[in-house]
């Protein structure tokens, strides 16, 4: 038993909060350069457990808390998942469709550029096709408007069903994409976590740093709190998965569960500590609470898997 | 990182659990102050002539030498199979032992942790005064050096199990004059010595399990000084640390006892038919699976760097106000039953009204709080 990570864990873990401090800062998440989803395949992390890697879950629920804490695209979840369950299948980017059951239509997230979309159905996933534009009988061609959403990183689009390839008889798959859903949303909550205290020990009102007051200090000790909580699950849930456990499901449920809350509360915490320029287009203090809204909606935990 | 234990683990706590399953008393621990202490000491010697004293303590001493990771699968085993509270033995277990394992002389190591391991020695933590709870450093209970004496004056008060101990973890002023955190020092006192007067506090539960201490001249060897006179602050850190920290361990891993517990009541009793009640128990039971991920997490930060990290402040304070939930929980669950309760009654509604302990004792949930922010956001001091 050992659930602090190894070095070669640690590398990981450094060489990808390095890579996105220089070149996909949290900052710049409301409009992400064209060419980002090139470099980040260019990075391996689309295919970290995927044939090939083969690395363990572990592994890749370290890097993509990392990956969380900056915001990074919400299509590089279904991405990384499609390349380990649809090896053959999945090439280039693909879109994450929210839950939702026939006939209504597919709620599909981050469109843009990608060439399929994945979604979660209890016991197994989807892979539909998606196509970008399409030309129907008449010759006219149709381009799939996309919609802003909450979240100022992430794109929608409408779709619907076309026929798919799915998992069959295996719990792991859908789990793969709850558990780095959750990894997001530790990234998420640590990010609201250092932005308070960042603004805590700057800004200065009554001659002092404001999180010298206690009232302050201790919003942002509960944050803390929470995103240790959401993450030491995380890391006990990828380490279940990894080993098959019986449990496995119920432990990345809980791990979901506790980082969605932990990354909603700290983006609500996070405001309220910055004051009035917490409210501002302009500053960035709303990007992990929009992000933290989306998240909520990834492969929710069910109250069921976690009273089982 | 893996949550696999390796086969000598794998046999370990297939030890634990044979020797536990025929070994852990049927009855309930007595409810009569007196009667209980004669049962945490027998219970303790019993845990101590089998080998379970002091798992990981250092061998010279009556410890079986073994790894953290060890002594972490035997409470998870203790709680498993409904072992009794330490009781009595808490001080000289969690913090006393191990304050005097990291501080003592060898004289003062050999002597007094193998009594502690036998159940022997019952020891007390002398920390708190009236005038000095949460501000520690403002103890004004003092000792004069007369020849190789220490000769002390003043009270304590909150001392757990003051009224049935042998020993206690004192914390006084020292050096005449001295402010806050300097010239105190961490003393070994014998509470059968003369001029030691102990007076009970009742709790709101009933029970009296703390007390008052009173000092009037009493003589306390210089030789039971324990990491140097004028010290005391920097010893009782360490104390603190292990109060707050691996202490607490036997508590974290019952939670996930208590909250099974819970959901089969719930669906015994038909309430987990409410939506909410549903969702609070879920929600419960993902926080208890966090809390053995994060007792893990820390765990094995000590193995590999051998010391805690900073974290362990927010396990503390993330299990008490879990336990706390956890005893609401159960309260909630009982319906009207609690209008039964009966001062003193070692019941559901007990452990409810001594939880509220969890978030005042060992430092409250504001000064964790502090410590949180301080120590692991680098926000600025407030005291
Ligand atoms: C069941 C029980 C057993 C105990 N056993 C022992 C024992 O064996 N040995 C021992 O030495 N002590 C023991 N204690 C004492 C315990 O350590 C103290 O009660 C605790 O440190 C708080 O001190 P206080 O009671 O004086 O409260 P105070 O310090 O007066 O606190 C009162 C309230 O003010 C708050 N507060 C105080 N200072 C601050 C601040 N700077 N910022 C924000 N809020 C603040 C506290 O959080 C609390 O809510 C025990 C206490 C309990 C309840």
């Amino acid at each position: 038993m050992d659930l602090t990570p190894n070095d070669e864990q640690i590398a990981f873990q450094t060489a990808t909060a390095d890579w996105c401090r220089d070149n996909m800062a949290l900052e710049g998440a409301r409009a992400r350069p064209e060419g980002l989803w090139a470099e980040i395949e260019a990075m391996g992390w689309t295919g970290m457990t995927a044939p090939g890697m083969d690395l363990d879950h572990a592994t890749e629920a370290l890097v993509f808390a990392e990956l969380g804490r900056f915001l990074a695209p919400i299509g590089l979840i279904a991405t990384a998942v499609a390349s380990r369950w649809f090896p053959d299948v999945a090439e280039g980017k693909v879109a994450l469709a929210l839950t939702v059951s026939e006939p209504e239509d597919l709620r599909v997230l981050d469109p843009a550029g990608s060439c399929a979309v994945l979604m979660s159905e209890p016991g197994g996933l989807r892979l539909f096709d998606l196509p970008d534009s399409f030309t129907d009988q008449s010759g006219m061609v149709h381009a799939t408007p996309h919609a802003p959403t909450i979240d100022l990183s992430t794109l929608q689009s409408r779709h619907e069903w076309t026929s798919s390839l799915w998992t069959e008889d295996d719990p792991a798959p859908p789990l793969h994409l709850q558990l780095l859903s959750a990894a997001y949303a530790v990234g998420c909550a640590d990010a609201a976590r250092d932005m308070a205290a960042d603004y805590a020990r700057l800004r200065e009102q009554f001659d002092r740093p404001i999180g010298w007051f206690q009232a302050l200090k201790h919003i942002c000790s509960d944050m803390a709190v929470r995103a240790a909580a959401a993450r030491s699950q995380l890391y006990y849930a990828a380490c279940a998965l990894d080993e098959n456990a019986a449990d496995a499901a119920f432990h990345v449920a809980a791990a979901k569960r506790l980082a969605d809350q932990a990354a909603l509360d700290n983006g609500r915490a996070n405001i309220q500590v910055h004051g009035g320029i917490g409210m501002t287009d302009e500053a960035a203090a709303h990007l992990p609470l929009k992000r933290a809204h989306l998240l909520q909606f990834i492969a929710p935990a069910a109250r069921e898997t976690l009273l089982a | 990182m893996d949550i696999g234990f390796s086969p000598e683990e794998m046999h370990f706590r297939e030890e634990c659990r044979d020797w536990l399953h025929a070994n852990v008393p049927a009855g309930k621990r007595p409810l009569d102050a007196a009667d209980a202490i004669t049962f945490d000491k027998a219970w303790q010697r019993r845990l101590f002539d089998a080998g379970w004293a002091g798992i990981n303590w250092p061998t010279d001493y009556g410890g079986r030498g073994l790894s953290i990771v060890q002594q972490v699968i035997w409470l998870e085993e203790y709680a498993a199979a409904h072992a009794p509270w330490i009781g009595a033995n808490f001080v000289g277990i969690n913090h006393g032992g191990p304050t005097l394992i990291l501080n003592a002389s060898e004289e003062q190591k050999a002597y007094h942790l193998p009594r502690i391991l036998k159940g022997e020695a019952i020891w007390c933590q002398g920390f708190s005064e009236p005038g000095a709870g949460s501000d520690l450093a403002g103890i004004k209970t003092r000792g004069r050096i007369e020849g190789d004496e220490l000769v002390i004056n003043g009270s304590k008060i909150w001392t757990s199990f003051a009224h049935v101990a042998d020993w206690q973890e004192l914390v006084l002023r020292t050096e005449e004059g001295s402010l806050r955190h300097k010239g105190l020092s961490w003393v070994i006192c014998d509470m059968h010595a003369p001029g030691i007067t102990v007076r009970p506090i009742r709790k709101m539960s009933g029970q009296t399990e703390f007390a008052e201490v009173f000092y009037d001249d009493v003589r306390i060897p210089l030789a039971n000084v324990v990491g140097g006179l004028g010290n005391g602050w920097k010893v009782a850190m360490s104390t603190l640390s292990f109060e707050r920290g691996t202490g607490f361990i036997a508590d974290q891993v019952k939670q996930s006892q208590e909250i099974e517990e819970l959901i089969a009541a719930a669906r015994a009793n038909g309430m987990i038919k409410d939506d909410r009640i549903a969702d609070q128990l879920a929600q419960l039971r993902a926080e208890v699976a966090a809390v053995r991920a994060m007792t893990y997490r820390n765990i094995s930060e000590v193995v590999r760097t051998g010391q805690p990290g900073p974290e362990a402040s927010v396990i503390r304070l993330f299990t008490s106000e879990l336990g706390q939930r956890l005893e609401r929980m159960a309260v909630l669950l009982m319906g009207d039953a609690i209008i039964d309760f009966a001062y003193g009654d070692d019941n559901v509604v007990g452990d409810y009204l001594r939880g509220f302990a969890a978030t005042i004792a060992g430092g409250t949930a504001q000064i964790q709080r502090d410590i949180i922010g301080e120590r692991l956001l680098g926000l600025p001091k407030s005291r």
